[in-house]
């Protein structure tokens, strides 16, 4: 051991290296219990109100509550295998799996062009505000007016007879053909508005200089588009798509208001079939456990794009 | 300064500490009828005046929130004081929880008193026990456009034959007979029901009892009939939105429906002067005369029985001045026989019903189990969507598979 080596050892001796640890240890230990206690409030409404009763809700599932009564009784997987049997089940998880790839495929495509179209012309705000206000409004709201639109005797028909010059009676909102894409387009139309602001702020945080350059390289403009604009915009967009399938799996104000006289209204999504069983026939165990079905399938999809999300991030970087 | 302030806060403390007082006596009424409101809480002031109790209604918005708030303060053992249900087998479901207080001696002293029927017990009564004070008695007669019948000089029918003779003299003038649509989703059973009591009322009661299939001959003559008369033009748009509102415009003739809507139908325009109503008459001209009700039961919990301000209020509401405070403000019968009729359709059913000694029977809605109820309306509804004998039988077939399942199991 050199001279220099010796009184280096002769300092940590002095220090006290164990002692130092067990001060940062405190220290640290003191730093989470202030960092609980600032969170605590978040952590204790986040337990109450949103895993307790998902717990509950998961337990519920399992027992046999139906009406007054039940509450207490274990059922095992019953309720679960009246789901496979039900026909009403199978309708409402077909016209819930529309609903998703609808809600993906039209205000994605939509909410795109028209970010595209309104980028950087005159009275760019003035649009952008015009097609955002539909967002603002409550989906009760939203159901009632197009209720009223899609009526035998209302804006729409009368609107088709105009154009067609012959009465037009399409009874929208009661006929099994027309009743799902007449809400879904009542949804693309609310929700088309973010998708579009979202989409302008992705398209405004690219880089100017790969455009620029791209240009003088002579690239033309879908080239552009192809193979610069939309690659960078993919983790915009992947957000987008995340946000827009939960928004069309969990829907049910429009289905409920736009769907109160169709006379399949209970098979329109999952989340009208959980109700109409829970509340209206007060089978409280059957409504909890398809509820755990949407929530495993929601979970699932939610999944499978944070897994795209995380590879598109790794690709853009 | 500080002299007033305290004598502001004490005078604030003392109102407080009074209105704790006024309130230990009032009584909750829950019920899902938020547009009856102000008329429930009519009755309650009427109550606080009378009694020294007080009624406070507390409204749900839907009949949905409300079951679920019931059926799990129940399920808690926690049932409210006095609440709103409805009668047929929900009422049986609900009094089988034994958390509902039986209410013989009550009926008995509202029966001896002659102001109500024995009879008028039967919807709120299972296994022999009386378990509610009725909040509601509607009967679903025919409504109709008075002036409209005058011009056209059709006089009020008296059988089926005359009936359909004055829906064709409607039809050729240019008019629609009746009213009716699929509006909010739960009135397709309204002429399903009607149909099957004026061609057979004894299938009409087998319906609910599992005794009778809902693809059986009684049911498809009824449904022939229905579709018979759509052929011949006799209904209104079944897809229009705003039901009353168009009857009250001129849009039909007659309107099968319960007499609550008499007072949506003058709030909508149509004067209850104007509107006519009679019973419907049955198909076999020699068959009893028969009419569906619609009963809402008041009932108490089991706990509130002993208590003497719950018992106070529950008899005032069905006394006579309870009755007339409802009439009053809400334009409902009651079954009160002494109370006021609340408008002269009331008054003229009433008369009707007690000349020709009329059966009641209780509304389809009721008493088809409620399992059934949802999936089975929709059937109806579809039906009246494309009311051809195609669909009949596919509506008929879908409904039977759902009601044997059923009834397999209880």
């Amino acid at each position: 051991m050199n001279g220099r080596e010796h009184s280096d050892a002769e300092l940590l001796k002095r220090i006290d290296l164990k002692a130092v640890e067990r001060r940062d240890r405190r220290r640290q230990g003191r730093n989470f219990l202030v960092a609980l206690a600032f969170m605590s409030p978040a952590l204790l409404l986040v337990g109450v109100l949103l895993l307790v009763p998902v717990v509950y809700n998961i337990y519920l599932g399992f027992t046999r509550w139906r009406k007054f009564s039940g509450i207490d009784e274990f059922a095992g997987v019953e309720n679960y295998a009246r789901m496979l049997s039900n026909p009403f089940f199978g309708e409402a998880l077909f016209n819930t799996a529309i609903w998703v790839v609808a809600s993906i495929v039209f205000p994605i495509l939509i909410g795109l062009a028209m970010a595209l179209l309104f980028r950087g012309v005159r009275f760019e705000n003035t649009f952008k505000n015009i097609i955002f206000i539909p967002r603002i409004l409550a989906p009760t709201a939203v159901g009632v007016i197009w209720y009223y639109v899609y009526a035998p005797d209302g804006l729409l028909n009368r609107g088709l007879s105009v154009f067609s010059g012959d009465p037009v009676d399409i009874g929208w909102l009661y006929d099994s053909a027309t009743v799902t894409p007449a809400i879904i387009a009542t949804f693309v139309w609310q929700t088309v508005g973010l998708v579009m602001v979202l989409v302008l702020l992705g398209l405004s945080a690219i880089p100017k200089d790969p455009l620029e350059a791209a240009k003088i390289d002579g690239a033309s403009k879908v080239q552009v588009f192809q193979h610069i604009v939309l690659p960078l915009l993919l983790p915009t967009l992947v957000m987008v798509t995340i946000l827009s399938v939960l928004a069309g799996f969990t829907v049910f104000d429009l289905l409920w208001v736009m769907g109160i006289s169709y006379p399949g209204q209970r098979s329109l999504s999952l989340t009208v079939y959980m109700y109409f069983e829970a509340f209206q026939k007060g089978a409280w165990a059957y409504g909890s456990a398809v509820a755990v079905v949407i929530g495993l399938v929601v979970l699932c999809v939610t999944w499978i794009q944070a897994v795209l999300q995380q590879r598109v991030d790794k690709m853009t970087r | 300064m500080n002299k007033y302030v305290r004598s502001v806060i004490a005078g604030v403390l003392g109102a407080t500490m009074i209105a704790g007082v006024a309130t230990a006596d009032d009584v909750q009424l829950y019920h899902d009828k938020g547009f009856w409101s102000e008329q429930l809480q009519a009755v309650g002031d009427a109550s606080a005046e009378a009694t020294g109790v007080r009624i406070v209604e507390n409204p749900y918005a839907t009949a949905e929130q409300y079951k679920a708030f019931i059926q799990a303060s129940i399920a808690s053992g926690d049932a409210p004081q006095m609440f709103t249900w409805w009668t047929g087998q929900t009422f049986t479901e609900l009094t089988q929880t034994g958390k509902i207080a039986k209410l013989n001696d009550v009926w008995a002293d509202m029966v001896a008193s002659g102001e109500y029927a024995e009879s008028a017990a039967d919807l709120f009564t299972v296994d022999g026990d009386i378990y509610a004070v009725p909040l509601l008695l509607a009967r679903w007669v025919m409504l109709y456009n008075k002036p409209l019948f005058a011009e056209l000089g059709i006089e009020e029918p008296t059988t089926w034959d005359e009936l359909m003779a004055a829906a064709e003299t409607v039809k050729a003038a240019g008019h629609t007979p009746f009213n009716a649509t699929v509006h909010e989703g739960w009135r397709g059973f309204i002429w399903f029901q009607e149909l099957m009591l004026r061609t057979d009322p004894e299938a009409y009661l087998g319906l609910h009892n599992g005794t009778v299939a809902y693809d059986s001959e009684p049911v498809r003559r009824a449904f022939e009939m229905w579709v018979d008369m759509y052929d011949k033009g006799y209904f209104t748009d079944p897809r229009s939105n705003e039901e009353i509102e168009d009857f009250a415009g001129g849009s039909a003739a007659m309107y099968l429906m319960g007499e609550w809507v008499v007072g949506s139908l003058a709030a909508s325009g149509l004067e209850t002067s104007d509107l006519g109503a009679f019973i419907v008459p049955n198909v076999d001209p020699d068959a009893p005369s028969a009419v569906i009700v619609e009963g809402g039961p008041v009932v108490i919990s089991a706990a509130a029985k002993d208590n003497p301000d719950v018992m106070a209020a529950l008899k005032f509401f069905s006394s006579v001045d309870g009755a007339n405070a409802w009439a009053e403000a809400s334009g409902n019968y009651m079954g009160n026989l002494k109370a006021d009729a609340p408008n002269p359709i009331i008054a003229k059913i009433n008369s009707d019903m007690t000349e020709a000694g009329t059966a009641t029977y209780n509304r389809w809605w009721e008493a088809t189990p409620p399992d059934l109820q949802g999936e089975f309306v929709a059937e109806l509804n579809r039906f009246m969507l494309d009311p051809t004998m195609d669909t009949a039988e596919d509506v008929m077939a879908r409904m039977q598979a759902l009601n044997a399942e059923y009834w397999a199991d209880q």
